[in-house]
């Protein structure tokens, strides 16, 4: 797995590929904590190059969510292919994301 | 397919090997890709539970899986050397109080995506049937 970072205005896109699973979660995590601890205010993690998600995966983003949310920040979801929204939907996590179609749609929205 | 037994280390690395050898085994049975995503996701969730809880990933430890088609659906039983546990009593990770937990989602997913799953009376051995039309 890969994740890029780019900046648009004072929103961070963290752009992921590949597989995000009990393998792959902790470098996801590393990435993203650089960034929570600037508290980023505003992160859009576009997931629309990560064609598997397993529940190690689920559970970093949620992780990232609680650490954003603990300093104010926003974060969004983008690029979720129809399977991986599934299991967003089936564990209810739907509910707990702002899910944007695209990395465009997150950015424009905030 | 005959049955298929395979035993391997508890270690992280024996999930993606032991995932990767049943997809191929299916290769002949024209599976859809979404359907392969959930037997992937769902024995890949398995045995990092029979991995990390079952074996508390003791490289010591083995896990034993067992595969096979019959009827059209898959098989699996993943069994590891853990004093097993009672599934039942594993929270549901939907409620409002465990929705921003990280544990309990691999045993959901598990019980949503696959058509039956069954634990052995000990609890360390989970049976995973899902069909594969």
């Amino acid at each position: 797995m890969a994740v890029k970072i780019e900046s648009k205005n004072d929103i961070t896109i963290c752009r992921a590929e590949g597989e995000i699973d009990i393998t792959s979660s902790p470098e996801l995590k590393k990435t993203l904590d650089k960034l929570l601890a600037q508290k980023t205010p505003k992160i859009v993690i576009d997931l629309v190059k990560v064609t598997y998600v397993d529940s190690s995966g689920l559970a970093t983003l949620v992780g990232i969510l609680k650490s954003v949310r603990s300093y104010g920040g926003k974060m969004r979801l983008a690029g979720l292919s129809p399977k991986i929204k599934s299991l967003f939907e089936i564990t209810k996590l739907d509910k707990l994301f702002e899910i944007a179609a695209s990395a465009e749609e997150a950015i424009a929205g905030f | 397919m005959n049955k298929i037994s395979v035993e391997a280390p508890s270690e992280i690395r024996s999930i993606r090997k032991i995932s990767s050898e049943i997809l191929k085994s299916l290769s002949p049975y024209d599976v859809d890709k979404d359907r392969l995503f959930d037997i992937r996701l769902c024995t890949e969730e398995a045995l990092r539970n029979a991995i990390v809880h079952g074996n508390k990933a003791d490289k010591d430890l083995h896990i034993k899986v067992r595969y096979w088609i019959e009827t059209g659906k898959i098989a699996i039983e993943i069994e590891d050397e853990g004093a097993g546990f009672d599934p039942a009593a594993v929270a549901d990770p939907t409620e409002n109080s465990n929705i921003m937990k990280g544990s309990g989602r691999g045993i959901y997913l598990i019980r949503k995506l696959m058509d039956r799953v069954d634990y052995n009376k000990k609890g360390n051995t989970i049976r995973m049937e899902k069909a594969l039309k």
